[in-house]
């Protein structure tokens, strides 16, 4: 009897009190060693490449329907095992140090270490700049980790493709800069600046200056909605299109000033540290937070999620550092301590944490791993480095790479940490290495297959998914009571204005080939004007007499 | 068409004379003075019936114009027959018919029917000697004749009276004119004469091969027949059964001579009521025939009736009427083709299943059926095409053809000796052999190779092992190894090593005597007493077992000075008791065997097993060591040393675990550990705290470090740090009589719970923590975030409104009545619906909100309403679950996705040929 997890009738577990653990599929008969090893594989793609819990078929009774979503399933099955199939084509695989016996600690092991026995590629990849006159830099890095850009507080702002050492522009704006950050590619990025938030282009032309965003102390780019939402000092999160320029939503969050900013690179939702130690989860689309959760007893210092949206990691004044897994809102674990309050977390591709604290940086490994059931406590960090004196500012793992960019009151600093980066990157998604035609063709794409702020929201997935509200409730919510629009009256304010922008708007309306009410309300409106003018016409004609009438002139 | 010529055939000879040629040559009458539009009009069903069973359905009306064109005798006749308005003129016409046809006609028929009638056995004795059959009828033959005849009995007269006959007729004719159509001039003339003969065409005979023919024959010539023998069913009632009356039987016999020899019409009138009389071959004298010719076509009669029926008595069935027998075979018909139509069902059932199809059909391919995944040699019989041919042909020419090489190779095998069968054979068998042997001289190697690789493992480990005992041994009999003394020499390496390092030359202590501290900070002496007891303590270990060892167990419930000789000791020895405790098993209460309790409990134990387990790892550890594995960068350290810290952390959560789960023995683990570090505080200034922090709550120690910090500002922060760990040990020590009071009234007053988790391994960041959970202890924020909670569950739970306006319905002011007032409250209520406290999506989680409020944006991207074919919204979401695009999915899966479900080739598309499936 093989008990299947369904959507209708979901396999749960329930824990034992004696920790037992319930065997569903009990295996009483036996099976060839093949079928057991299909099985096996089947069980795997389903665990990395499922799209959830497959639907009792068998109780469906329409048959048509029945063989339909028989052949759905069955599809479902061959894409998982296919994309397990697949796997063989990453070739790359990622490693981490490690230690050779128990007495050896991988955190250990120094910079210097590293350098000096990886090829001469890699060792590139550990920099330093030092930049000490312009204050603590933050640093971001492109979406494909080709980009580099450092601000400095104090107003110097720089772009470099970090690999070749090439400088893409160099700016001192010559005012307090407190973030910045690329969009959807390195042609463009967006400068919190003193006041206002400025667009500039590569070579460091300014192209927008955003107005309405005042006094930004936070940016994030929403890379497949083609929004920049910037949090400024007092509350206000605003999402601006970058592709149409429109301000999509200004929300005041209401809670202080804000602390910390990430997004959820899962659902697009933002993730908002506040002062009194919530986090707040936003989305343009409501004005109240989504979800609000205590996560420290001080202000909430630092934020990150990792890749697939499945944990955060928060760093708060209280010197804790927590993991959470946000789709259930759930601490993980909580007993992490920062000697100081960290001042900057992220995440990399495959899990590395890294913490920025005082004058330090440490890595963590494993602090989260969605094969465990329950979270562990991680009893030593992966990595370090710092010490030496430069408060760090910000950490950033570069995209694709086993390096981690640590911006500093004394510049940047570049360190290897073997094993960050992924090793194989999906060139339809992101390019590492592509060609500016590639970059072009992708930005093309990017564009069309932008999706809309509306489809924010915590489960990306509910689009399409049915309306579960009743047709009471539906027809409660279309408000009954909302007048009737007045057309002609919408006209009318549309046009307001300039003398002639009613005749010039009508005559637009006119233009159009589509006949719907609004259209045939213009035309009659064009026609009264029509008429009226023709009414003062003939009494102007009137009032020159007959022989003058022709001079009467015709508006 | 074959019955008809079949019983067409025998009349003419007899100078077409039949034996009711009078009664069919008044029903044709009567039909001819209907127009035979009419009649037409009226048998036009029947037609229509008759029509779907003729194949060609080019054959009309219409071709019977082209027929008369065709014979020249027939033309005036028919002319005449249509044009004639009486019977006699129709008679007449009929027996001019006859008479004309009849010599040229039997010769035709005569090679016609070796062509009609290709699928009978017998019909060239049937056909040539049907004239002589029909004069010598066998006695067995009339049976059936008169079975077939009754079939059609009163009850079908009536039903068929109204137009059954003229339809027929008509009918019969339209068969006729069909038949001609199509085929030879030769059969339209057969036809034109059994047109003419038309309802003469019914005799004996006819019943005779009835049956056969509708077996074996489509519908039209039956239906044509059968009309006929409607038309001469007319008398039928009156007849009986051949067996009993012979002279009846003579008589009718006469009759029918009468009628061959062609009577006139009155006489046949006469005799029509008994033309169907059966005669047998006795009856008519021919038993004895001497013509070989009629003795063979009566041979063949026989037979052909004993071929037929041959186990049933000698009696035919009486034939259905013909709408039963047409219903039947229409049923028949249709059950066939939907037989060959079914054969189809698979087949489209398929393709409309089918993912996707592809046209041109592969069936229909040029190379179906032709293996393509060998390729073989072209040979001269193989060739199929003609370029294939030609390039044989070719390479022929030039020698490179395939009957080149054998000629080569036989050349080569000339020049070797030939080899003999045995010789060849012993070939073979020599390389098998060998490599059989190959193979498993293979296969033993891997064995060998494994077990080797076994053996030689087995054998390391063993030597391993033994070189660690000798090693063992070699250092037990130095002395050095003992258990004892093992752990001495540890311990003694451990306190050297502090000694050398960390006390002495601590930074703090070298920064304190530089400035020169101890002169004016208390603080400072404080430490350096604690520095010096510490010194003392680890030299005492330097130099041998600590004294202190000796009161492990009993002294622990006092709080005695010497508690600090060994407390870890002590502690471990409690927290083996707090083991033993836990282990056994007492009789449980109710409460406690429900589930939820077990469970609880079972979980409380487990946190204390691992809270044991992790301090026992402490204890043993050093608790100087900075092995605190979470903050590894072992750097400046920002609070001095905290060293004494790193046991009151565990005890202090141990005992507040402890005392959470259990009454008496908690207190009892508790107690010592408090007074553990307790202890270490008393030797200090700080001590005089105790009183003052006997405020319980965190609250109050927090407020009171600060007053004790302001103190000590200018003591510096490990001098804070000191102090804070005595008042840590003051807010223990204090609670000590309620235990358990204490630590439960604590845990919710202030969101400190987390305290339990906190890690136990990280003295320092322990320490720092405490300080931490203090500076934020001032602000409730779990209390705050609970409020908040509550407000918004209120805000969206279910909601009654109270409308009730006062005055409205009652009275109010002075001197209502209070229950009046009552009565009136809550009359107009309006239920505004929510989300309840318990379905909301944080009703279990701490710390949590997750707003209710439906995200009206969102909405513009769900469905309305359950599409059409699914029964549920999880079919439906789980359809949609599947994505196409290709960045989700691999290459091939993107592929077949996207797939068109019809896919055209170029080149012709052929309709299947044959079912698929």
């Amino acid at each position: 009897m093989d008990t299947i997890d369904t959507v209708d009738a979901p396999l749960t577990r329930v824990a034992q009190p004696n920790g037992a653990l319930t065997v569903n599929n009990a295996r009483t008969e036996f099976r060839s060693k093949a079928e057991l090893d299909r099985i096996r594989r089947h069980k795997q793609a389903q665990k990395a490449y499922g799209r959830g819990r497959r639907i009792d078929v068998k109780s469906v009774k329409d048959k048509k329907l029945r063989r339909n979503l028989t052949n759905l399933e069955n599809k479902y099955k061959t894409a998982t095992l296919k994309a397990k199939e697949a796997e063989i084509l990453l070739e790359n695989t990622s490693g981490f140090l490690e230690a050779e016996t128990e007495l050896e600690r991988t955190y250990k092991v120094r910079q210097d270490d590293i350098t000096k026995e990886v090829g001469i590629e890699v060792a590139q990849k550990k920099f330093e700049l030092k930049l000490d006159q312009l204050g603590p830099y933050v640093c971001e890095y492109s979406r494909n980790g080709r980009d580099l850009i450092l601000a400095g507080r104090k107003g110097h702002i720089a772009t470099m493709d970090w690999r070749e050492g090439k400088l893409g522009c160099e700016l001192q704006l010559g005012e307090t800069v407190r973030d910045a950050r690329f969009l959807h590619n390195n042609q463009f990025f967006a400068v919190a600046q003193k006041k206002y938030v400025y667009i500039y282009d590569a070579n460091g032309v300014e192209l927008h200056c955003l107005k309405k965003h005042v006094e930004v102390s936070h940016m994030e780019f929403l890379p497949y909605h083609f929004l920049l939402a910037t949090l400024s000092i007092s509350g206000q999160l605003k999402y601006q299109d970058t592709s149409t320029g429109q301000i999509v939503t200004e929300i005041p969050t209401k809670l202080g000033t804000p602390v910390s900013l990430t997004q959820n690179p899962y659902n697009a939702v933002l993730h908002v540290g506040q002062q009194n130690g919530t986090v707040t989860l936003w989305s343009p689309n409501s004005a109240e937070p989504l979800v609000k959760l205590l996560a420290h007893r001080g202000p909430v210092r630092s934020l990150a999620v990792d890749r697939e949206g499945r944990y955060m990691v928060s760093a708060g004044q209280d010197n804790r550092m927590a993991i959470w897994d946000v789709r259930n809102f759930k601490e993980a674990v909580s007993s992490y301590f920062t000697r100081s309050p960290a001042s900057s977390v992220a995440i990399s591709d495959t899990g590395l944490t890294a913490v920025g604290w005082g004058t330090k940086t440490t890595v963590w490994k494993g602090l989260f791993s969605k094969e465990k059931p329950v979270q562990e406590k991680v009893q030593s960090p992966y990595m370090a480095w710092g010490g030496e004196g430069h408060s760090i500012e910000r950490v950033r793992w570069c995209p694709y790479e086993d390096a981690l960019g640590i911006g500093h009151t004394e510049g940047f600093s570049s360190i290897i940490i073997p094993g960050a980066g992924e090793a194989n990157y999906d060139a339809l998604e992101v390019n590492p290495f592509e060609t500016k035609k590639q970059r072009q063709e992708g930005e093309v794409k990017g564009l069309l297959n932008k999706l809309q702020p509306e489809m924010i929201a915590l489960d990306p997935n509910f689009i399409g998914n049915l309306d579960l509200r009743s047709e009471q409730q539906r027809k409660a919510d279309r408000d009954l009571d909302s007048p009737a629009v007045d057309i002609a009256e919408e006209i009318r304010n549309r046009a307001r204005g300039k003398n002639g922008a009613l005749k010039k708007y009508l005559r637009k309306q006119r233009k159009k080939n589509i006949i719907d009410e609004k259209r045939l309300k213009a035309e009659e409106m064009y026609k009264q004007l029509q008429e009226k003018q023709d009414e003062r016409h003939k009494e102007r004609q009137a009032e020159l007499g007959p022989a003058l009438a022709r001079f009467a002139r015709k508006e | 068409m074959p019955g008809r010529q079949s019983h067409g055939r025998p009349l003419l000879p007899s100078g077409g004379s039949n034996t009711n040629p009078g009664a069919r040559g008044k029903s044709h009458a009567k039909t001819f003075k209907k127009s035979r539009a009419k009649a037409t009009a009226k048998a036009l069903d029947a037609f229509a019936l008759a029509a779907e069973q003729v194949p060609d359905s080019t054959r009309g009306v219409r071709t019977r114009g082209l027929e008369d064109d065709d014979d020249g005798d027939s033309r005036p006749q028919k002319r005449q027959r249509q044009h004639g308005g009486d019977d006699e003129d129709d008679g007449e016409g009929f027996d001019e018919d006859e008479a004309d046809n009849g010599g040229g006609g039997m010769r035709k028929k005569g090679r016609r029917d070796e062509d009609a009638f290709d699928g009978f056995s017998d019909d060239d004795g049937a056909g040539s000697d049907s004239e002589e059959w029909h004069v010598g009828v066998g006695a067995e033959d009339e049976d059936s004749e008169l079975d077939s005849d009754e079939a059609f009995g009163e009850s079908d007269e009536e039903r068929f009276e109204g137009y059954a006959f003229g339809g027929s007729r008509s009918k019969g004719k339209k068969g006729g004119k069909k038949r001609g159509g199509g085929e030879e001039e030769e059969e339209e003339d057969e036809e034109d004469d059994l047109e003419s003969l038309g309802s003469d065409a019914i005799d004996l005979a006819t019943a005779l091969d009835q049956f056969s023919e509708d077996e074996e024959e489509g519908g039209e010539e039956e239906g044509s027949e059968e009309e006929d023998e409607e038309s001469t069913d007319g008398d039928n009632e009156s007849e009986e059964d051949g067996d009993d009356a012979d002279p009846s039987k003579m008589d009718a016999l006469e009759s029918m001579i009468a009628g061959f020899g062609g009577e006139d019409e009155e006489e046949d009138e006469q005799t029509g009521t008994q033309n169907k009389t059966k005669l047998s071959l006795k009856d008519l004298g021919l038993a004895g025939v001497k013509d070989p010719h009629m003795k063979r076509s009566l041979r063949l009669m026989n037979k052909e009736e004993k071929a037929v029926k041959p186990g049933s008595s000698k009696k035919l069935e009486v034939p259905l009427a013909k709408r039963q027998q047409d219903r039947l075979l229409r049923s028949a018909a249709y059950a066939e083709t939907n037989k060959t139509l079914d054969k189809w069902i698979e087949t489209v059932k398929h393709n409309r299943r089918a993912d996707h199809l592809v046209f041109p059909l592969a069936q229909n391919a040029h190379d179906r059926g032709l293996d393509s995944g060998e390729l073989m040699p072209i040979t001269q019989k193989t060739s199929g095409t003609e370029l294939e041919q030609t390039i044989l042909a070719i390479m022929e020419e030039s020698g490179l053809g395939p009957s080149a090489k054998p000629e080569k190779k036989e050349g080569d095998g000339e020049g070797q000796p030939k080899l003999s069968q045995a010789e060849q054979q012993e070939i073979a068998r020599q390389r098998r052999r060998e490599r059989e042997i190959h193979s498993r001289e293979a296969a033993r190697a891997k064995r060998i190779k494994k077990i080797k690789s076994k053996a030689y493992r087995r054998i390391h480990r063993k030597e391993l092992l033994r070189e660690e005992e000798a090693e063992h041994e070699a250092a037990l009999a130095a002395g050095e190894l003992d258990s004892d003394d093992e752990r001495e020499a540890l311990d003694r390496r451990r306190a050297e090593e502090r000694m050398g390092t960390r006390h002495r030359e601590s930074k703090w202590a070298k920064l304190g005597k530089k400035a020169g501290r101890a002169v004016w900070d208390d603080n400072f002496r404080a430490g350096l007493t604690e520095m010096a007891r510490r010194k003392e303590d680890l030299r005492r270990r330097i130099e041998g077992q600590a004294g202190g060892s000796g009161d492990d167990d009993e002294g622990s419930d006092v709080s005695d000075a010497s508690g600090d000789e060994d407390p870890r000791r002590r502690l471990l020895a409690q927290l083996e008791r707090a083991a033993e405790y836990d282990d056994d098993d007492e009789p449980r209460s109710k409460l406690m065997q429900m589930k939820f309790m077990q469970r609880g409990e079972e979980m409380r134990k487990k946190e204390n097993d691992e809270a044991i387990a992790e301090l026992r790892r402490q204890l043993d550890s050093d608790d100087e060591m900075e092995s605190d594995a979470e903050e590894v960068e072992i750097g400046r350290r920002q609070f001095g040393m905290g060293n004494s810290t790193a046991p009151a952390k565990p005890a202090e959560s141990k005992k507040a675990k402890a005392a959470g789960v259990r009454g008496p023995a908690s207190s009892a683990i508790a107690v010592p550990a408090e007074s553990s570090s307790s202890t270490r505080g008393a030797g200090d200034a700080w001590a005089s705290a105790e009183p003052v922090s006997s405020a319980s709550g965190t609250a109050g120690v927090w407020s009171q470090v600060e007053s004790s910090g302001r103190k000590s500002k200018k003591g510096g922060k490990t001098k804070a740090d000191e102090l804070d760990i005595s008042n840590v040990a003051a807010v223990l020590v204090k609670p000590q009589p309620k235990p358990k009071s204490r630590s439960t009234a604590a845990a919710p007053e202030n969101g400190d719970q987390d305290s339990d988790d906190d890690d136990v391994h990280l003295p320092l960041a322990i320490r720092d923590q405490k300080l931490i959970e203090r500076a934020f202890a001032g602000e409730d924020v779990h209390g705050q975030f609970e409020e908040e909670k509550a407000e918004v569950e209120q805000e969206d739970d279910e909601k009654e409104i109270d409308n009730t306006l006062p005055g409205w319905g009652n009275w109010v002011g002075d001197g209502v009545s209070a229950r009046e007032k009552r009565r009136h409250q809550g009359r107009f209520i309006t239920k505004v619906e929510g989300v309840k406290k318990k379905d909301r999506k944080d009703f279990k989680l701490k710390d949590v909100i997750i707003s209710e409020k439906r995200i009206r944006k969102n909405d513009k991207y769900l469905a309305s309403q359950l599409p059409h074919p699914f029964e549920s919204q999880q079919q439906y979401e789980r359809s949609l679950r599947l994505p196409v695009g290709p960045e989700w999915s691999t290459k091939e899966t993107f592929q077949d996705a996207t797939k068109p479900r019809v896919i055209i080739k170029q080149g012709i598309i052929a309709p299947m040929s044959k079912p698929m499936y």
